[in-house]
């Protein structure tokens, strides 16, 4: 029998309610993104004020447009963690009221497993999950009954780094896709390019770019710069990944995931080895409810026991922490 | 003997009149040319002098026979032995881990870390070879070390979980005079969320 599961997304800039049925079909995927003042980074509070005053609209767009009253949703999915407090708290309180008023069981899932597991609805099997986004860059795998991180930042986050850097040059947020809609050029200003094994640091190469920027170099030159070098460092990892696991699938997921350039290189990087490359569309990069009502419903699928500690917000909840159970 | 590693290809070819086994670095098409030729270079020569470092201290490397920067490729000694994951295998496990920890030592004695000392990374003959300084560094920092180790004992644990190499391997790592703060730095290496749910 068909169900819909209804999913609730508040990990940080972006409050989310999606709706997606038990076979996969997206009814409705409705977002609403926080953007701080100019020249300013993330407000967790702030942001958390935006998301309470957004969520019961989005709630109402989301039923609306799938055309459902809110009997009709079987489960309600919301990411628990990880994220900043606030805005995680307020996200879980919307879920808890949306379900308990309507009688509906409630799952806290992981955001970034979340990322992935929608990457499976692209069809891959058992991919390689490169996931880029503000706070998290991690090269992510299935072994063993977990999702275990083989390579991640040792720093900042990739999408955290280029906003930063963007955000120096005086463009406002998202600073990521303002970076890619001026890059220019195709000759390349040398920044530091730092792989270590399967890890990566960031936040030397965004020094370096800010220093350069202030000595007079061009911003479309060095827009064009720092996504070469962050997103080439970015395939290396997982390229490493692929070849220490031995997997042939390579899946895209995070907000930087948008990134056109980005994609293109991942493609090149997967036929040079000759994986498949799943890149979901962008709507579903990006922070969203439907991954987690996706998420949500593959656990249900499988029996998974909900827990007391299933539905408590957790700001460091690692991906490497859940216990796989429904593969 | 072929294979495909993260970024080189590495086989057995005939040089001279005898088998050498070379090692080129493939072009990777999603880098930008420039920064493909700086790292190329930055990391052939980087692996180069790690391994001729390591070969005039007299530590059991591979022989380096040449380094061509036009084609990205090393041509070095065939050393033909079996891995020590397979070596681990036979009933002299013991006498082979108390090696490799001693080589390891003889390694971070020189300032260099491995990056990547996986029991696929050690050869074994009448003694114990190290290959594969594609992620290797100079380094005197006992962080770097103790991720060497753990680098090994994770290897030893999802291959060779059924013997206990752990003691035994970090017994004989411990006869290193300067061994002490690399084993403390690998505790707190350990207790760290990753590493710790790695082992899970």
């Amino acid at each position: 029998m068909s169900t819909t599961i209804l999913g609730i997304e508040s990990t940080a800039h972006t409050a989310g309610v999606g709706i997606i049925t038990s076979e996969g079909t997206i009814l409705s995927n409705q977002r609403s993104v926080y953007i701080p003042e100019e020249g300013e980074g993330i407000h967790p509070r702030e942001a958390a004020n935006h998301h309470s005053e957004e969520l019961p609209k989005l709630f109402k767009k989301a039923l609306d447009e799938a055309n459902l009253s809110s009997k009709d949703i079987s489960l309600v999915s919301y990411a628990r963690g990880p994220g900043l407090g606030p805005c995680l708290r307020t996200g879980a309180t919307a879920a808890r009221a949306f379900a308990y008023s309507n009688d509906i069981p409630l799952l806290g899932v992981n955001h970034c497993v979340a990322h992935l597991e929608i990457g499976l609805l692209e069809g891959a099997k058992d991919p390689v999950l490169l996931y880029l986004s503000g706070a998290n860059t991690q090269v992510i795998a299935y072994a063993a009954g977990r999702y275990r991180v083989f390579g991640e930042t040792i720093d900042i986050g990739i999408g955290n780094g280029l906003d930063k850097f963007a955000r120096e040059a005086g463009m406002g947020f998202p600073g990521g896709p303002k970076l890619e809609k001026i890059a220019e050029g195709d000759e390349l200003i040398d920044l530091p390019y730092s792989v270590k094994g399967m890890d990566l640091a960031f936040s030397g190469l965004m020094t370096a770019a800010k220093q350069k920027l202030e000595s007079g170099y061009s911003l479309g030159q060095l827009a064009y710069s720092v996504q070469e070098t962050a997103f080439a460092m970015s395939c290396e990892v997982s390229e490493r990944a692929l070849a220490h696991t031995g997997k042939t699938e390579l899946v895209l997921g995070g907000g930087v995931a948008c990134n056109s350039r980005l994609r293109e290189m991942a493609m090149t990087m997967a036929s040079e080895r000759g994986v498949k490359c799943f890149v979901p569309e962008k709507a579903l990069c990006v922070d969203n409810g439907v991954m987690v009502a996706w998420l949500g419903h593959q656990m249900m699928n499988a029996d998974y026991q909900i827990t007391e500690e299933d539905n408590v917000v957790n700001q460091r909840y690692r991906t490497d922490m859940v216990e796989v159970t429904w593969r | 003997m072929k294979f495909r590693g993260a970024e080189a290809i590495v086989e057995t070819v005939e040089w001279n009149g005898q088998i050498v086994v070379s090692k080129v670095r493939n072009k990777r098409g999603y880098r930008h040319p420039s920064l493909e030729k700086r790292l190329v270079v930055e990391r052939l020569r980087s692996e180069s002098r790690i391994m001729e470092r390591l070969l005039s201290r007299g530590i059991s490397v591979p022989a380096l026979y040449s380094v061509n920067i036009s084609d990205n490729s090393l041509l070095m000694e065939f050393i033909d032995g079996s891995t020590l994951e397979k070596a681990l295998r036979e009933k002299d496990f013991r006498n082979h881990l108390v090696k490799t920890a001693e080589l390891l030592t003889m390694i971070h004695s020189c300032n260099v870390v491995h990056g990547d000392p996986t029991t696929s990374n050690f050869l074994v003959t009448d003694k114990i070879y190290v290959i594969d300084f594609g992620l290797s560094s100079i380094s005197e920092d006992d962080e770097d070390r103790a991720s060497d180790l753990r680098v090994f004992l994770e290897s030893l644990d999802s291959h060779h979980s059924e013997i206990n190499g752990r003691d035994i391997f970090l017994s004989a790592y411990t006869k290193w005079a300067k061994s002490k703060p690399v084993l403390e730095a690998l505790k707190v290496l350990e207790l760290r969320g990753r590493y710790n749910l790695m082992r899970g």
